[in-house]
């Protein structure tokens, strides 16, 4: 599925060299991982086989670094969740 | 319903002291929570024979547990990860069909019945009693148009271009005027012709004249905090007259730039088209290229970002602070905080623009910052300004959320006055208001909260259609939380807070 927003306007600071760049639409990125994950998100049709590789390994690594963060979040819900319910009864109950 | 409220209004308007109903509400009403928390504890208690007393919650609990809403959203919304399902349901839509001609005439009788409403507020503003719970202008100007009509434009849709009786009074203008003129010209050819010479048919051209590019929407900025700051400190709220002498101002203004500068005007300097034009962007109802379609809300805010124009961000900020200020200075706090300083003589107007300008510039630069952050987390050549326009959307369920809070308790007060004065606007009976239960008061933190979560998923659908990959666009929403959270805390602080008519003005 393509995507209906435009083009997000990009700039590169004078003293910097970009990392990785699409080849598709030169869109300039800090990090080859995120170059090859745009071109299969956007250009998926018209990417080349060693794109699609690419793309393929990259969410490969997404997917590994995302079961991580999403541990930590559901952690953090049920943290937050039990800290809630603690406060309200201790309030409620008169202890403060 | 209370007695009448027709009593002496001289001083405090019915704006006013309607507000001041809606807020006690608020002031004497529990927090949802409570009300089930208790209602449970009291009824365990009593099976068991018990007595236990029961506890309300305290406000700086009511005001926290928005901020914790705010953050498990967002924590929520990162297990959300498959974009295609995402785009399920922010692209889903259903086309309502709408000949050409069934929305032509509809606009037609839409304009007429606003051009005669503008008549009628004039006239009623001008000539009706006093009173303000009797009196047509203000009713309709403040409870009809700004609390009811306004919750209608992002609840509903906008309506607005439509029902603009201004657009309509300066299209009609222009339409006599340009042919007017085409007679003119084409008798003066006629002559020039008869005498031999060359007909150059030099015409007038309306509303061609342009603004300066660079100003981009900024004079709409200015406008909005004027119109605001007109609101807070004149008595435009409780006074028909002087609101009447306004609203024709308004009208020869709007008019007048309408014709002198086309569409543009509505585009980027009436400050009015442009609110209603930013809160339609979170409305189910949408108009497409195609007609009319139905969305889910706020999901029409994912697939738009704002133009590249100056001033564009700024109005979207321009708006959430605006409300933010209207509730602020009529909390008790700043009434305490304003005395010392009226009494040191310091002109209280001065305070009250200070404060709008310097908050404004505050909100501003609040998100410029959170702009940065995301764009360091994010890890991304994306220019600061192209992410502030594209999360600005995100910022309209906001400022919709935080509007409902404030105003819907103040239109259903007054909405029984404003039938009753609206059947009868040149001999208005004695009319009551409405009186608000408790529980009311929750149903406006609903209203906060239910606005920050769907800004959460805004964000949270823009971040995916700007980064590649999960984890760059959850990362990069974490600034925009941190700053969300701190700004729920504050409207529900101030939505919290007993009504004190802003002191000094």
């Amino acid at each position: 599925m393509s995507t209906k927003l435009p083009a997000p306007v990009t700039h590169v600071p004078a003293d910097e060299e970009p990392i990785a760049a699409c080849p598709h639409c030169e869109r300039p990125f800090r990090s080859v991982h995120a170059r090859d994950l745009h071109v299969g998100e956007v250009h998926g049709a018209d990417a080349t086989e060693t794109e699609s590789e690419r793309y393929e390994r990259a969410l490969e690594t997404e997917r590994d670094d995302l079961w991580l963060f999403h541990a930590k979040a559901v952690i953090g819900l049920g943290v937050t969740y039990a800290t809630s319910v603690i406060l309200y009864m201790v309030v409620l109950g008169g202890f403060l | 319903m209370s007695e009448s409220a027709d009593g002496d209004h001289s001083r405090e308007g019915g704006r006013r002291t309607a507000r001041a109903v809606a807020r006690a509400g608020l002031r004497l009403g529990p927090w949802p929570l409570s009300v089930a928390l208790v209602g449970t504890a009291s009824a365990h208690a009593g099976s068991l024979g018990g007595a236990t007393a029961s506890a309300t919650v305290p406000t700086w609990l009511t005001v926290l547990t928005g901020g914790i809403v705010v953050g498990a959203t967002f924590l929520f919304t990162t297990l959300l990860t498959d974009h295609d399902a995402m785009r399920g349901v922010n692209w889903w839509r259903v086309a309502v069909p709408t000949p050409a001609n069934v929305r032509r005439g509809l606009v037609r009788l839409a304009q007429a019945v606003s051009v005669g409403l503008l008549a009628l507020v004039l006239v009623t503003g001008l000539v009706g009693p006093t009173t303000s719970t009797r009196n047509f202008a203000l009713l309709f100007v403040w409870a009809g148009w700004w609390a009811g009509y306004t919750m209608t434009t992002y609840l509903v849709g906008n309506t607005w271009p439509a029902l603009d009786p201004w657009r309509a009074i300066a299209g009609g203008l222009r339409w006599g005027l340009a042919t007017l003129l085409d007679i003119g010209a084409s008798r003066r050819r006629d002559e020039r012709s008869a005498d031999g010479g060359v007909a150059t048919g030099r015409r007038f051209a309306l509303g061609s004249a342009s603004l300066p590019e660079g100003w981009g929407v900024w004079p709409a900025v200015v406008g909005l905090l004027s119109l605001v700051f007109l609101e807070v400190v004149s008595p435009i709220g409780t006074n028909s007259r002087a609101l009447a002498l306004v609203v024709l101002a308004y009208s020869v203004v709007t008019v007048a730039g309408a014709l002198v500068y086309g569409r543009a005007w509505f585009d980027r300097v009436d400050p009015v088209s442009r609110v209603f034009a930013t809160y339609g962007r979170v409305a189910p109802v949408q108009r497409d290229a195609d007609g009319i379609s139905i969305r889910l809300p706020g999901t029409a805010a994912t697939e738009e970002i704002l133009p590249d124009r100056p001033g564009e961000t700024a109005f979207v900020v321009a708006l959430l602070w605006v409300t933010t200020y209207d509730g602020l200075v009529s909390t008790p706090l700043w009434a305490r905080l304003l005395t010392p300083i009226a009494e040191a003589g310091v002109p209280a107007v001065i305070v009250y623009v200070f404060v709008l300008l310097a908050g404004f510039g505050i909100f501003l630069g609040v998100y410029r910052v959170a702009s940065r952050e995301i764009r360091e987390r994010a890890d991304t050549y994306v220019t600061v300004d192209e992410i502030e326009r594209w999360f600005a959307p995100a910022l309209v369920p906001i400022a919709a959320g935080y509007h409902v809070a404030h105003f819907l308790g103040y239109f259903l007060t007054l909405a029984p006055a404003l039938g009753a004065v609206t059947l009868a606007p040149f001999a208005p009976p004695n009319t009551v208001v409405l009186v608000l239960p408790d529980w009311f008061g929750s149903v406006k933190l609903a209203c906060v909260l239910l606005g920050h979560v769907l800004a959460v998923w805004v964000a949270h659908s823009l971040a995916f259609e700007l980064f590649p990959g999960v984890l760059a666009a959850i990362r990069s929403q974490v600034p925009s939380v941190v700053v969300m959270v701190f700004y729920t805390m504050v409207s529900l602080w101030v939505i919290t807070q007993p009504y004190v008519a802003p002191p000094f003005v």
